[in-house]
């Protein structure tokens, strides 16, 4: 054995699995895919009595079968050598489900621990499980644990420890089943192991192919005919739940079934007619925080960026720094940066909002409240949790669409998805808004996201329509326990985007505002004072006349809607680039910009198109990669692009055009 | 009777699921077995809805409610 001991942790999805990881390995994760599949990897260390454990965090999977990439995945994991012992999460609210997995778990045969998860809430609501006796008639470890409140976390581990000591056991016990099907078990062992002697837990393969799973009987084909007569896997699965509520109805003491929180929270919240306004409230609320706390505590970081290009610059003069060199870093470079930065605030609020939304456990209600209108779209509502992931950022969104088991659905939730309005958008609105609509700003911002939505459910459709496949698949989503979002976890996935933020901050967004800089100052007679000679400009008034429909034919605009391509929010630092504000996002950087841009003829009908198309075109090039792997083809990324050019320019034209009739 | 025409509130028992097999599966697996109990926690007019079973609340495709037969609590 290695130094380190690789722990496993297993579970349904809502055991609380992902909290007890986190207690244990912190927010210093590794975070990569599985090789060849995308399903994500994660990876954290731990040291518990002096030795090192490497934790591997499974997928939430109700079983262990082969039908999914998580199940294939999990399974083929465990039964590496590499994992040395797996602890297995179980929710006590929902036992009976939970130890579905826990008994397949157990036929695998390798070293395990029952983590009896949340504890503490059963313990409040009256519920009592006999610990010791549960352990007894699973012959397994079984440990109780409240993850949340992070108790008995050394416990656990000390299970793990003397777990580490023992070798795979050769064969899993069977004592699951009836007379029947113990017996053809008995028999289809022996004759497994005639045919493969060296597989070791022959009795594990022999049920796999009793129950005729796919994987087991491309490896190891064996002639079944005359011994199998039937698919034994439904009554393999019934008699497991058969033998499950045998042992639960001598491990729970005291059971009871009451009305409890989260069914009087549902009573309102999944309403028949109240749930869709409770919905539209709380995003409204969600946009609403963000808008304005987030705005509120914008302004310090403004001072401070004001106050810090002031200081570069002067400190940089009285050394005699090239002129150049100056107008690169404060122009650029801290005007570019610096104008992202100061948006920090609103995104970490609109992140917080979406954690606690998921931690919750409302996002799953979110898809049941929208399935009707997503079944009229064409797709369940299961594919709305992305949509809803797409206000953050279009990258974890479209990766949020695995969950989705029908391909097609997942095709089209992945180009729908990047439509949804991204956190990366988010200043774009906040600049433009407040610089042209003053009173009605947050109006005019909020409209982008109805917008967002309705586009987005019609290219659903539309897409579905000229696919020729609008039939869909059934909804089918856990509704877990609401509960109060753990403190840890929603720091953890906050922290987690804010990193992405800066990181990007730091480094597309830091080369896009040089290569800005230097188009703007650049011209075919080099160095220039005059922008209108620039690379850039000559770039931007080749574009003019495709844009002037759309009220976009000014070349500046134009050129930071291509700069826009790197990652959205260049389009805020490209505008102080090249209208040479330095503070864009103050209120007096606004000012000026709605200024500069009037005496251009850019007025409010003009802003109100550049945001439409900002929200709709084609998305950062980071979704764009992450389209083209997710569907690993190139074919559909470059769709992606041409579809949402064609769809943003046609909004931003009707947009300005039947505007311009009233207005004009 | 089928659940999709099952009333608010109630519990019922499950008698049989016929549904395309990968859907049967994945219910079975989720302990929507024949036998087990089952309420109705809330539901569309004609729509998805919500079930409890074996204490973990799902929520269910209308599709997937026609094909869900149940009986009273007391006929098994």
């Amino acid at each position: 054995m290695s130094d380190n001991i690789n722990v496993a942790f297993i579970g349904n999805p809502n055991c609380g699995k992902t909290t007890l990881f986190n207690a244990y390995t912190g927010a210093k994760l590794k975070v990569a895919n599985w090789p060849g599949v995308t399903v994500e990897k994660k990876e954290g260390i731990s040291s518990f009595g002096g030795k090192q454990y490497k934790m591997v965090d499974l997928p939430g999977i109700y079983s262990l079968t082969s039908y999914t990439m998580e199940e294939k995945v999990s399974r083929e994991y465990i039964m590496s050598g590499e994992a040395d012992v797996v602890v297995d999460v179980g929710d006590v609210s929902a036992l009976e489900r939970n130890l579905y997995l826990t008994l397949q778990l157990i036929e695998l045969g390798k070293p395990m621990v029952l983590a009896l998860n949340m504890m503490d809430i059963a313990k409040e609501r009256g519920m009592r499980i006999n610990v010791k006796r549960l352990s007894e008639l699973l012959q397994i470890p079984v440990v109780p644990v409240s993850a949340r409140k992070r108790i008995g976390l050394k416990d656990v581990m000390e299970a793990v420890r003397c777990q580490t000591r023992k070798v795979q056991s050769v064969s899993a016990k069977n004592d699951f089943y009836s007379a029947d099907i113990s017996e053809k078990l008995e028999f289809m062992t022996a004759y497994f192991k005639q045919r493969y002697p060296e597989t070791k837990n022959p009795q594990w393969y022999a049920l796999k192919i009793m129950e005729n799973d796919e994987k087991v009987m491309n490896e190891y084909p064996i002639d079944t005919a005359g011994i199998l007569d039937v698919d034994y896997e439904k009554e393999i699965i019934r008699e497991k739940y058969d033998f499950i509520e045998h042992v639960v109805s001598q491990v729970t003491e005291k059971k009871q079934e009451r009305d409890d929180f989260t069914d009087r929270v549902d009573k309102v919240l999944t309403h028949r007619i109240f749930a869709i306004p409770i919905f539209l409230v709380i995003m409204a609320a969600v946009f609403f925080l963000t808008f304005t706390f987030g705005d509120f505590l914008k302004g310090g970081f403004e001072y401070a960026l004001d106050f810090f290009s002031g200081l570069a610059r002067t400190a940089m003069q009285s050394v005699g720094v090239n002129d150049v060199l100056i107008s690169l870093t404060v122009d650029g470079i801290i005007a570019g940066v610096g104008g992202i930065l100061t948006f920090l605030p609103n995104i970490i609020i609109l992140f917080f909002a979406l954690a606690i939304l998921e931690d919750s456990g409302y996002m799953s209600r979110a898809a049941y409240i929208m399935d009707d209108i997503m079944r009229k779209m064409g797709l369940s509502g299961r594919a709305f949790i992305p949509m809803i992931l797409g206000l953050g950022c279009s990258v974890p969104a479209i990766m949020a669409s695995r969950t989705l088991e029908n391909r097609r659905d997942r095709l089209r939730t992945i180009l729908i998805t990047p439509f949804m309005s991204c956190s990366a958008r988010l200043p774009i609105y906040i600049l433009f808004s407040s610089a042209f609509f003053g009173e009605y700003a947050m109006i005019a911002a909020y409209s982008m996201y109805l917008i967002s939505i309705a586009v987005a459910l019609l290219m659903a459709f539309l897409i579905g329509k000229a696919s020729g496949t609008n039939e869909n698949s059934t909804l089918l989503i856990e509704l877990p326990d609401y509960k109060q979002p753990n403190g840890r976890t929603v720091f953890i996935y906050v922290w987690d985007k804010v990193k992405d933020y800066l990181t990007r901050a730091g480094t597309i967004i830091f080369v896009a505002s040089i290569i800005m800089w230097f188009v703007m100052n650049f011209g075919m007679n080099g160095l220039t004072d005059n922008m209108s000679e620039s690379f850039g400009a000559m770039l931007g008034h080749v574009l003019v006349p495709i844009f002037a429909p759309a009220g976009l034919g000014y070349w500046q605009i134009i050129l930071a809607l291509i700069s826009g391509i790197a990652a959205k929010e260049v389009v805020v630092s490209s505008m102080s680039v090249l209208l040479g504000i330095s503070n864009v996002s103050s209120a007096a950087g606004m000012a000026d910009m709605s200024a500069v841009l009037g005496q251009m003829g850019f007025g409010t009908l003009n802003a109100y198109a550049f945001m439409v198309f900002c929200l709709l075109y084609v998305p950062c090039i980071a979704t764009v990669a992450t389209i083209g792997r997710e569907t690993r083809s190139f074919k559909w990324a470059a769709f992606s692009v041409v579809m949402q050019l064609a769809v943003a320019w046609i909004a931003a034209v009707l947009i300005f055009q039947i505007g311009s009739l009233f207005i004009g | 009777m089928r659940l999709s025409g099952a009333k608010i509130g109630r519990k019922y028992i499950v008698t049989d699921v016929r549904l395309p097999e990968e859907l049967t599966r994945r219910l079975e697996v989720l302990g929507l077995t024949r036998g087990v109990g089952v309420s109705v926690m809330e539901m569309k007019k004609r729509g998805a809805m919500v079930i409890k079973f074996r204490n973990t609340r799902f929520a269910i495709g209308r599709q997937a409610a026609d094909g869900i037969f149940v009986g009273g609590q007391n006929e098994r």
